[in-house]
C-alpha cells in the first residue's frame, strides 16, 4: 500500500468517522438523560440536510446551509422533546423507543412527500483537492468536526451545564434533589443534540453530493452500532468509536469491496460487542 | 428444627465489605428479627439467602441442603419465599392474578406448561389466601391502581402461595403510615407458628416486639442475638443506633 | 379473486402479528427484527422447493430453523438489557437480509422465483386460513395458560417472577423459539403463495410495520395484534393512495398511539 492510497483511506475514513461521531454523540447525550434511545434522531439529521439544500437552492453559501440545517434541526428536536419525550418520562422506555421509531419513519417520508423521492445535490463545494489526495469537502468535514467538538468539550468540562448533564445520567433524582434544572437542561441537550445531527447531515449532503428522503436510515443504524461500539452513555467514547468506525469501514471497502457490504462491517462489530462486551469497547465499567 | 443456617457469609462490593463472616441459624417456627442501621448489611444478607446475590465465601443451607448457588427461582421452588423493600407487584395483572402466578409454580418445572392458570381449584386457593389478608374484595382491580399498603399485604399473599417453610420480608413496614403498618402487623401475627418469618425492619419500635428471636447487625457484623429485650439492652447495639439517632 | 388474494395476505399478517404478541406483548421483549424469522421461513420454503422437495416438509423445516434462529437470539436477549435488546434485534434483522443477499443458493438481490404452489389457487387459501385459525387458537391457550401468566410475570417485574418460581431465563428463551417458529411458517405460506421472494422484503421497515400493529392494536391481548394486522394491513391494500402515503401515516400513528394511548388502541384501559 502506497503513501498515496493510505493517505487517501485515512482522509476518507476521518471524514466519514467525523460525520459519524457528529451524528452519534447527539445519541448518546440524549440517551444519557433520558435513558431513551432517540432513533427520530436520525429524523432530524435527515431534515437538516434537506434544510440546508434549501438554504443553497435559495442562493447561499456553505456557512447559510450549515446555519440553515442546524436551525432547523434544533426547531423539529426541541418540539420532539417538548411534546413526545417529556410527557413520557415516567413509562416503559418501550413506548417512546417505539413511538420514536414511528416519528423517524414519519420524517422521512414526509421529506419524500414534500421534496420527491429522488436525490437532489448540493454542490456548495467543490470537490478540489487541497494537499495530496486529501480532498477540500475532506478537509471542510473534519475541521468543522473539531471544531464543534471542541466547542462541546468547553461546554461540558467548564459550564454548569455540563456538570448537570453528567450529574443528570448517573442519578436523576439526585441531580433533581440537589437542584439541577431538569426540564431546561434536557431542551438545551436536545438542542445541542440536534444541532449537530443537522450539522452532519448538510456536511453529508456536501460531502456526498446528495440528499435524498431516506438518507437517515443508514447513519440511524450506523448511529446505534456507533453508540453501542462507544459505550452506551459515554458521550467521548461515541466520537472515538465513530472515528475508528469511519477508519475500519474506509479500509474494510478498499480490500474487500464486492465480497462484502460495507453495512456489515458496523453490524457485525456491533453484534460482537454486545455479546461479548456490552459496556462498549472504550468504557471501564459495565453500565447500570 | 433448623429451617436456615448461614455459615460464614461475606460478601464484598469492590472495596467494600457488605457482609463480612456472617452465621446465622433460623429455627422452625420462629419469627427472626434482623436489625441495624443502614448499611450494616441486612438487605445484602437477605439477597444472599433469597439467592439474588452469591456470597464471595460461605455457605447457605436449607433443611441440610447446600443452596448456595441455586438461583432465586429454585430456591422459590424449594420453598424459600420473600417480598421486596421496593414493593414489586404484577402492575398490569390483578390483585387474584398476582397471586395465581405464585400458585402455578410446581407446573413450570415443565417446559412447555399449557395448564390454564384460572382453574377452579386454583382460583379457590388463591381467594383464600387474598381473605387471609383482607383483599378479597379488590380481587379484579389491576395491582397498580392499589395503594401502597395494599401491595404491601398482595406481596405477603402471594408469597404465602408458594406455601413456603421461610418466609422472608423486607422491610416490610416501609412507606406505610401507622394504620396500615399494624395491618399488616396483625396479618403477619396470624402467620406465627405456623411459617418461619425473618424480618428486616428498619423501625424497629413496631417490629421488634413481635419477634421471637432478635439478631443485630452493624458494619456487616452480627454484633448482637438473643430475645429482643436483651438485644435492645445491649452496649454495642445501643452505641450503632445513637449514631443513627433511632430509639434503640 | 383479488378479494381472496387481500385476505390471505391478511391472514399471513395476522400470524405475523400474533406471533410478535407472544415475544413482545406477552413476554415483554422488544423484538425489531421479527421480519428476519419471517425471510428465514420464506427462503427455506423457496430454496427447497424450487430443488423439488415437496411444500410440507419443506414448510416445517422453514418453521424449525426459524425456531433454531429464535433460539439463538432469545439467548443472546439474556445478556442484554431492554434498550440494548432492541438494537441487537434490529441488527440482527441486517444480518439475515444481509445473508440472504450475499450468500450463495438465496439468489441474490433477485431472489428466488418461481416457487410452486402447492393445493392450487383453490387450495392453497384454505391452508392459510386453517394455519391462522391454528395459531389464533394456540394464542389463546397459551394466553390463558401457566406460560402465559410466567410470560407476563417476567414482562412486569423479573425480579418477583423470580421470587415466585419464573426461570426467567429459560422462559424469555421460550418466547423467543415459539414466537420464531411462527414466523417462520408465516414465511413459508408466503413464499409459496406468492411465488417470488426478495432479501428486501424481510427487510427492516416490515419489522417496523409488524411492531406497529402490534403495538397500535394493543400488546398482549387477541383483538389487538389481530385489529392491528387487519386494520393496518388492510388499509395498505385496499387504497392505493394510502400506499403512496403508507410510511408517513404508519409513522404517525405509531408516535400518536404511544404518545396518547401506549396501552394500544383496543388495549385494556389503564
Amino acid at each position: 500500500m502506497d503513501w498515496q492510497t493510505l493517505s487517501a483511506l485515512a482522509a476518507d475514513g476521518l471524514a466519514v468517522g467525523s460525520l459519524y461521531a457528529l451524528t452519534a454523540f447527539g445519541l448518546t447525550l440524549v440517551y444519557g438523560l433520558l435513558r431513551v434511545l432517540h432513533v427520530a434522531h436520525a429524523g432530524v439529521y435527515a431534515a437538516g440536510a434537506y434544510a440546508g439544500w434549501l438554504a443553497f437552492r435559495g442562493g447561499g453559501g456553505l456557512g447559510w446551509a450549515l446555519l440553515a440545517g442546524a436551525g432547523c434541526a434544533v426547531a423539529l428536536g426541541l418540539v420532539l422533546e417538548w411534546w413526545f419525550y417529556r410527557p413520557l418520562q415516567g413509562r416503559s422506555p418501550l413506548v417512546a423507543l417505539i413511538g420514536s421509531i414511528g416519528l423517524f419513519v414519519a420524517v422521512g417520508d414526509l421529506l419524500r412527500i414534500l421534496f420527491g423521492p429522488y436525490q437532489h445535490s448540493l454542490p456548495v463545494l467543490p470537490p478540489r483537492t487541497v494537499v495530496g489526495p486529501v480532498s477540500l469537502p475532506q478537509v471542510v468535514v473534519v475541521a468543522a468536526t473539531a471544531g464543534l467538538f471542541l466547542v462541546v468539550y468547553g461546554i461540558a468540562t467548564r459550564t454548569p451545564l455540563g456538570v448537570g448533564w453528567r450529574a443528570i445520567a448517573q442519578d436523576a433524582e439526585m441531580a433533581a434533589a440537589v437542584g439541577v434544572p431538569l426540564p431546561r437542561y434536557t431542551q438545551l441537550a436536545f438542542a445541542l443534540a440536534s444541532a449537530l445531527a443537522g450539522v452532519a447531515g448538510v456536511l453529508v449532503g456536501v460531502y456526498y453530493n446528495q440528499v435524498y428522503p431516506t438518507m437517515g436510515a443508514v447513519p440511524a443504524y450506523k448511529a446505534l452500532a456507533v453508540v453501542v461500539l462507544g459505550g452506551l452513555g459515554s458521550p467521548w467514547g461515541t466520537v472515538a468509536a465513530g472515528l475508528l468506525l469511519g477508519v475500519v469501514e474506509s479500509v474494510a471497502v478498499a480490500y474487500l469491496g464486492n465480497r462484502f457490504p460495507p453495512e456489515g462491517v458496523a453490524f457485525l462489530a456491533m453484534m460482537l460487542v454486545l455479546l461479548f462486551r456490552p459496556q462498549g469497547l472504550l468504557t471501564a465499567e459495565p453500565q447500570g | 428444627m433448623t429451617v436456615l443456617e448461614a455459615r460464614n457469609l461475606t460478601k464484598r462490593f469492590g472495596g467494600l465489605v457488605a457482609v463480612s463472616g456472617v452465621h446465622l441459624r433460623i429455627d422452625a417456627g420462629e419469627l427472626l428479627g434482623l436489625f441495624g442501621p443502614n448499611g450494616a448489611g441486612k438487605t445484602t444478607l437477605f439477597n444472599l439467602i433469597s439467592g439474588t446475590l452469591r456470597p464471595d465465601e460461605g455457605e447457605v443451607v436449607f433443611y441440610g441442603e447446600p443452596i448456595t448457588h441455586l438461583p432465586p427461582h429454585a430456591r422459590a421452588l424449594r420453598g424459600i419465599a420473600r417480598t421486596f423493600q421496593v414493593v414489586q407487584a404484577f402492575g398490569e395483572l390483578t390483585v387474584l392474578e398476582n397471586v395465581l402466578t405464585a400458585l402455578a409454580h410446581r407446573a413450570l418445572t415443565g417446559w412447555l406448561p399449557l395448564g390454564r392458570y384460572d382453574a377452579p381449584v386454583r382460583r379457590r386457593a388463591a381467594m383464600e389466601l387474598l381473605e387471609r389478608v383482607g383483599l378479597a374484595s379488590r380481587a379484579g382491580e389491576r395491582a397498580k391502581n392499589l395503594p401502597l399498603g395494599l401491595l404491601k399485604r398482595l406481596e405477603v399473599a402471594r408469597s404465602l402461595a408458594l406455601q413456603p417453610k421461610l418466609l422472608l420480608l423486607d422491610e416490610p413496614l416501609g412507606g406505610l403510615n401507622l394504620r396500615e403498618s399494624e395491618q399488616l402487623l396483625e396479618v403477619l401475627l396470624a402467620l406465627r407458628g405456623q411459617t418461619t418469618m425473618v424480618l428486616v425492619e428498619h423501625n424497629v419500635r413496631m417490629a421488634l416486639p413481635v419477634c421471637d428471636r432478635a439478631v443485630a447487625m452493624d458494619a456487616g457484623r452480627v454484633i448482637a442475638e438473643g430475645r429482643p429485650e436483651d438485644v435492645r439492652r445491649h452496649p454495642q447495639v445501643i452505641e450503632a443506633y445513637l449514631g443513627e439517632g433511632e430509639d434503640a | 379473486m383479488y378479494a381472496v388474494t387481500v385476505f390471505t395476505q391478511l391472514c399471513i399478517y395476522a400470524i405475523l402479528t400474533l406471533s410478535l404478541n407472544l415475544i413482545t406483548g406477552l413476554a415483554g421483549q422488544v423484538s425489531l427484527g421479527h421480519a428476519a424469522f419471517f425471510g428465514i421461513g420464506a427462503y427455506v420454503v423457496g430454496v427447497l422447493t424450487t430443488h423439488g422437495i415437496p411444500f410440507a416438509p419443506a414448510w416445517l423445516v422453514g418453521g424449525v430453523l426459524a425456531a433454531g434462529f429464535g433460539l439463538l437470539l432469545g439467548s443472546i436477549s439474556l445478556r442484554l438489557r431492554e434498550d440494548f435488546l432492541a438494537i441487537a434485534t434490529i441488527a440482527f434483522n441486517f444480518v439475515v437480509v444481509a445473508a440472504f443477499l450475499y450468500l450463495p443458493y438465496f439468489g441474490g438481490a433477485y431472489g428466488i422465483s418461481g416457487i410452486p404452489k402447492p393445493l392450487g389457487n383453490a387450495g392453497f387459501p384454505l391452508l392459510v386460513l386453517a394455519t391462522t385459525l391454528g395459531v389464533v387458537w394456540f394464542h389463546e391457550r397459551v394466553r390463558a395458560s401457566d406460560l402465559g401468566l410466567a410470560w407476563m410475570s417476567l414482562r412486569e417485574s423479573e425480579v418477583a417472577a423470580e421470587a415466585v418460581g419464573v426461570d426467567v431465563r429459560r422462559f424469555k428463551v421460550t418466547a423467543f423459539v415459539l414466537g420464531t417458529g411462527l414466523a417462520g411458517l408465516a414465511g413459508g405460506l408466503y413464499a409459496a403463495y406468492i411465488g417470488v421472494i426478495r432479501p428486501e422484503d424481510f427487510g427492516f421497515p416490515l419489522s417496523v410495520t409488524l411492531l406497529a400493529m402490534v403495538a397500535v392494536g394493543g400488546m398482549g391481548t387477541l383483538w389487538g395484534p389481530l385489529a392491528g394486522a387487519f386494520v393496518l394491513g388492510g388499509f395498505a391494500q385496499a387504497f392505493a393512495f394510502v400506499h403512496n402515503y403508507q410510511l408517513v401515516l404508519y409513522g404517525l400513528l405509531l408516535a400518536l398511539v404511544m404518545r396518547y394511548r401506549p396501552q394500544g388502541l383496543l388495549g385494556k384501559l389503564g
